[in-house]
Order: C-alpha cells, then structure tokens, then sequence
C-alpha cells in the first residue's frame, strides 16, 4: 500500500526494471563489520551488512539516523578514520577486487576514478582554501593523463553538466563565495569529472533547502541516466527511494534487515521494522515521506541485544530473537529479510 | 585590502601614542640621576647644572615629553648621555645586527618547527610524535643561555668549528659573517621552533579531521598532497600570524643571546645602556621596539586576511 502511495507523488517510474542474475554485480559486499574502538565488546557499529549494485544500478539504503549508512559507506571508500574506526570483517567486491584488502595505494588509485563518493555536508566539503576549479581539476589530472590545463577544461564541462550558472567565473571562484545548493553541485561535478563506474551519495540532500533538494536529485538522476553510472543513494525520503532505486537495503541498528528489488521492499515488506516505516509513507498533504516513528528508541551500544537488535520495539519479539541473531535469510528470489518470522503472514498470522 | 590597511594603521596610533608616554614616565620613575653618573667623581655643581640644562632636565615633565615626543618624530632620538653619539646612529647602527641574528632565527625555528609540527601531527600517538614531542618539550625549557654556553663549549672550544663570539658584517666577508650567527641564530631559533612545531601539530590536527580532507582524500589524491597541500594550506593560516607575532620573543631572546655570544646588536646595546642610565639611548631603544611590536602585529593583520581567502574578500 504504501508503495502506491509513493508512486502516486512520484510519477515517474522505471519502465526498464529487469533483474540480470547471470551477470555478477559491480559490487558486492558481504558481511562488512565495522567497530569503533572503545565500543562495548561484541557491539559492531556496522555488524554483518551485505549488498550488491549492479552496472547502472540504483540502490537505496535507508535507516533512521545513526543506524550506520554513513559509516557503511565511508568503509567501502576506504575514508573511515582508522582509529577508531577498525574493519573487523567482511569482504566488498568491486569489478573482481576487494576494496577491503586491496593496499591504500591500489586504492586511492580507484577513489575518485571508479567509486566516487557525495557527501551528507556541502558547506565543509570543500577546501576554503582553494577555487572551485582548482579542486575539481586536481582530481582529473590524479586520474587522467591531462595537462592542467586540460583538467581545467573539463572541470569548465563538468559546472556546466551540473547546471552552475556563469561556469567560467565559478571556475575561480572560493567555496564561501556559493550557496549549498551550488557547493553541492561542485561536489557532484567532482565526483563525476571521471566517469566513475559507481558513485556513492550519502545523503546529498539532507543537509540542503526543500526547494533546491529536488534539483539536486533530479540532476544526480539525470547525470546518472546519461553516463550510466551505478549508485548507492543514502536517503530518509521513503518517496525517493520509490522514485529512483531498483534495489533497497533497509539498515536498523548498524544491520541490514531488509533487502530486495524496490517492488518487493514496498508491496510485501517482511521485516517487522521495514513494515513499520511503510506504515507512514507519503500520506495525503504530506510533501516528503520521511521515516516512520516507531515506537521506542534505538537500545544504546550497551544495552543491544545479542539476538535481533529490533527486539525491544518489535510487537511479534520473543526470547528466541533477543538471544539468536537471525540471518539475512531469503524469502523470495532476491528479497531477504534479517527475521526469525519472515514471511510474517506465515508465522504469525497477521501483518501490516 | 588597502582601506583595511589603512584601518589598522589608524588603530595603530593611540597605541602609539601611550606606548610613547609610557617609555617616558618608565624612564623618569626609573631611581638614580643621570647627571650624577655623567659627571663621575667630580660633582662639580657647575657641570651639574651644565649638564642639567644641556639635557632640558630642569623643565617640567609635560613639557620634557612633548620636546622629546617632537623630535623623535623628526628623527631626533636625543644624543646618547654616555657616548655623545646621536641616538638613531647607534640604533640605526645596531639595528641590522639584530635584524639579521633575528631573521636567520626565525629561519631555524621555521625549518625546524613546521616539518616537525606536521610530522607529528601526521603519526599522532606513534614513537616519532612522542619523541617530537619530548625535544620541544626540551627545547622550550632548556634556557638559551645554557643552550649557548654548551654550544660554545662543545663546537668552538673543543671541536674549534665555529667562533665563539663577534661579529662581522656580511658587507665584509658573508662566508665568516654566517659562520660567526650560525650558533646564536640556531639558539635563540630553537626555543621558536619548539613552540611553533606544537602550534603546527594542533593545527594539523584540527584540519585533518575536516570534511574537505576527506574529499580530498575521496578524489584518489595521495596522502602527501593531502597533507602538504589541502591541510597545511589551512593550518598555515594561524601558523603565519604565529610567527610574526614570534618576532617579539625573538627580539626579547635576542637580548640574552647578544650577551652570551658578544654580538653588538640592538639587545647589547640596550643593556649597557641600561647598565649606564643612558636615559636618551634607552628611551630610543624602547621606543623602537614598541614600533617595531605595533608593527609586526599590523602584519600579522595583514597576512592573517591575505591567507585566508574567506576574509580576503570581506577586507
Ligand atoms: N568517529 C566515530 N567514533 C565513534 N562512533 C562513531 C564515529 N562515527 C560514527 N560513529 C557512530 O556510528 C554510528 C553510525 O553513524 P553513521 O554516521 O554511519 O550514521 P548514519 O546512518 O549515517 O546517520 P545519519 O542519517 O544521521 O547520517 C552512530 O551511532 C555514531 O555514533
Ligand atoms: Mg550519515
């Protein structure tokens, strides 16, 4: 029901949905943990997170605030600061490597080139220190065999596919001297200068005003369309992710709980929290669907359980989920749901 | 930027203005009669009241300091008490000694601090942070004085490779000019050095954890250009109004350092003048400082807008 609702305010869809299964994802991460030093024991800010993007592909990962999607992503980048941060397990595949085991030098050798990263803060994203097209241009001549003159060029291309207007005069321009809006634009001309094969935008609207958060979107979707980029969007606007993702990973509690193409995460959601946030979905009057409020708080580190981390705020828990972490087991091809109860229709009786 | 300059400058003057009065007042408050040190064992009343009178020391105090607040703005500092040599030739005569001794220190502390300061910002927490971090610690609390007795002990005396002491100006022979400021350079530079690396390393550290290094960093760019250029870049801008307002410890370490190696600089000049109450000459030498300070700050101002492009524009 809930994805109705979203259709119904975004309604432009994707007609070309087809899931490739012979194909091997672009990326495909499996059990990544991330853990902070001075954590209780045991207690992973990002435990046991799996996914995978297909070649210009879109998934959305989604999760209430401070459930670990910025940290996710930032592992992936190789970007977590190190310490505290530490990854203690997992593996991410990206085009045949793994990003986790490769040195720092074969990696920054794919930062900015194929895996390239928008960020949740345009205004402290970009150096005061140097212009626009300064840093835009630094990152072409890391990557490409160009002079500085020629990175300039393509730094001038690269405003005008965002839409910056005056380009030639942004070009030398400072960070304090541009709104968000426009930061954010840079940051996307930076990402993107490139052609990165897969570009990862934390949040890249959250921080900005309502009226320009959908430029921004439509502009990243835009671009992506045109250079067939693969991406992972991090989002709290359920109406996005109905709008722009094939693939969902919902996160609770530094977990996936949820994952699947889109139809399926919001026609027949199966984890009782995914099942939760659909409950509150764009209703009537309601611009934006932001993430529901479900009853009770996220337990702090100390007190996670050892089971399923949704336990105290789950109505269908008992004590086999506080003690037993369930697997991110699949119910249907290609939908998994990180629940002892999954499907709930089956073991329980009722649902939404 | 001109306009800002301008604003600062006109700051400047009431500064001015009660620093004049207070070299003045300081040096009446000061105890003991210039004419009695002048004169010798005589006291001659006659020659008493000569000097008294060629000094303008019977005027009233008002009327003493516009006399010599009007003068000294023409360049007339008074002629020394001691030596009967105009007082700006002995200042303008010392004056480049120091100069040089302070410049080529600040040249050590520079060399020496930031590379360290950004080295251990960079290993936070390893054995080469902590062992910057214990020689600062050293170079801070060891004394100059001893620092330059132990130099002229192991280098001049027993391994005879440098002078120990003297000056000769560069006009004469540079070669032996560097040679003779390379030990009083290198200990009055090292003190500086030990406080800007700490400034550097807080700095750093500061900036390091900043979004724009993390996209710097997310663009592929290696970490020596993250740091020297994106981090340093930004943590430069309170290190270089650090190191001008250094010129005044510099200035007050250079004192102590003439004494120690006998180099005829300004900081010479102004203890025997005070050993000699040698009113005029202390009160030049002070002035002259003052300035010197009110100066150094207006630039400290100054670059502290031209590196930072955020205020370059306000300005
Ligand atoms: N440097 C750090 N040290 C310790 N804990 C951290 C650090 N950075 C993040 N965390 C913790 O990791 C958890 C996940 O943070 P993260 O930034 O990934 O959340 P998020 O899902 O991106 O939230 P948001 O939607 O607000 O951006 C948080 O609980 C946070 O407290
Ligand atoms: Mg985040």
């Amino acid at each position: 029901m809930g994805r109705e609702a979203a259709r119904q305010l975004a309604p432009q869809s994707n007609p070309t949905r087809e899931t490739a299964p012979s194909a091997p994802p672009l990326l495909d991460v499996q059990g990544l943990s991330v853990r902070f030093d001075g954590a209780p024991k045991g207690v992973n800010v990002v435990d046991d997170v799996s996914f995978s993007v297909s070649k210009g592909k879109t998934l959305c990962i989604v999760g209430e605030s401070g459930c670990g999607k910025s940290v996710t992503s930032l592992a992936l980048m190789g970007l977590l600061p190190t310490p505290p941060a530490r990854i203690v397990a997992g593996a991410a595949v990206f085009d045949g490597q793994d990003l986790l085991t490769l040195s720092e030098r074969e990696r920054s050798d794919l930062r900015g080139d194929r895996i390239a990263m928008i960020f949740q803060e345009p205004m402290t994203s970009l150096n005061p220190a140097f212009t626009i097209g300064d840093q835009i241009a630094e990152g072409i001549v890391r990557h490409r065999k160009v002079s500085k003159a020629e990175a300039m060029e393509r730094a001038l291309d690269m405003l005008r596919k965002v839409r910056i207007p005056a380009p030639e005069k942004r070009l030398r321009a400072y960070p304090h001297e541009m709104s968000g809006g426009m930061r954010q634009r840079v940051m996307i001309a930076m990402a993107l200068a490139n052609d990165p094969q897969l570009l990862i935008a934390d949040e890249p609207t959250t921080a900005l005003d309502v009226t320009i958060q959908a430029q921004i979107l439509t502009l990243i979707r835009r671009l992506q369309e045109e250079t067939g980029t693969a991406m992972i969007l991090i989002t709290h606007d359920l109406g996005v992710v109905a709008e722009v993702a094939d693939e969902v990973a919902v996160m609770y509690a530094g977990r996936v709980v949820e994952s699947g193409p889109v139809e399926a995460i919001f026609d027949d959601p199966q984890h009782p929290y995914t099942i939760g946030l659909m409950g509150s979905v764009p209703s009537l009057g309601r611009r934006q669907g932001r993430l529901a409020t479900i009853r009770g708080t996220v337990p702090p580190a100390e007190l996670m359980p050892k089971g399923c981390r949704f336990t105290p705020r789950c109505p269908f828990s008992d004590g086999h989920c506080a003690n037993d972490p369930p697997p991110l087991a699949e119910i249907r091809p290609g939908h998994r749901a990180r629940c002892w109860y999954a499907p709930l229709e089956l073991h329980r009786g009722a649902a939404s | 930027m001109l306009r800002y300059i301008g604003r600062r400058i006109l700051i400047a003057i009431p500064t001015l203005i009660i620093v004049s009065i207070m070299v003045f007042a300081l040096q009446k408050l000061l105890p003991g009669d210039p004419v009695l040190t002048m004169a010798g064992e005589e006291r001659d009343p006659q020659v008493l009241a000569y000097l008294r009178e060629k000094y303008r020391l019977d005027d009233p105090i008002p009327v003493q300091y516009f006399a010599w607040i009007g003068s000294a703005l023409t360049g007339n500092l008074g002629i020394s008490l001691r030596t009967d040599i105009p007082v700006l030739e002995l200042i303008l005569s010392k004056l480049p000694v120091t100069i040089e001794l302070a410049i080529m220190a600040m040249i050590v502390a520079l060399a020496i601090g930031i590379p360290a300061g950004i080295i251990s910002a960079v290993r936070k927490g390893t054995a080469v942070d902590y062992t910057a971090n214990v020689i600062a610690l050293s170079g801070l609390s060891i004394p100059n004085f001893w620092l330059g007795i132990m130099l002229i002990m192991l280098i001049s005396v027993r391994w005879k490779l440098l002078p120990a002491s003297g000056y000769v100006p560069p006009t004469e022979d540079l070669w032996l000019n560097i040679k003779t400021m390379l030990m009083p350079a290198f200990v009055l530079g090292t003190g500086l050095a030990a406080s800007l690396m700490r400034h550097t390393r807080s700095a750093m550290l500061g900036v390091m954890r900043s979004d724009y290094i993390r996209t710097a960093r997310a663009k592929g760019l290696l970490s020596r250009k993250v740091i020297l250029k994106h981090a340093l870049r930004n943590a430069l801008v309170p290190i270089v109004t650090l190191s001008t307002l250094l010129f005044g410890e510099l200035l007050a370490g250079a004192v102590l350092t003439e004494q120690i190696f006998t180099i005829p600089g300004f900081g010479k000049l102004i203890v025997d003048a005070v050993f000699n109450r040698d009113y005029a000459v202390v009160q030049g030498v002070v002035l002259c400082t003052a300035v010197g300070f009110i100066f150094m700050n207006l630039l400290a101002d100054v670059l502290y807008v031209l590196v930072n492009p955020r205020l370059r524009h306000a300005a």
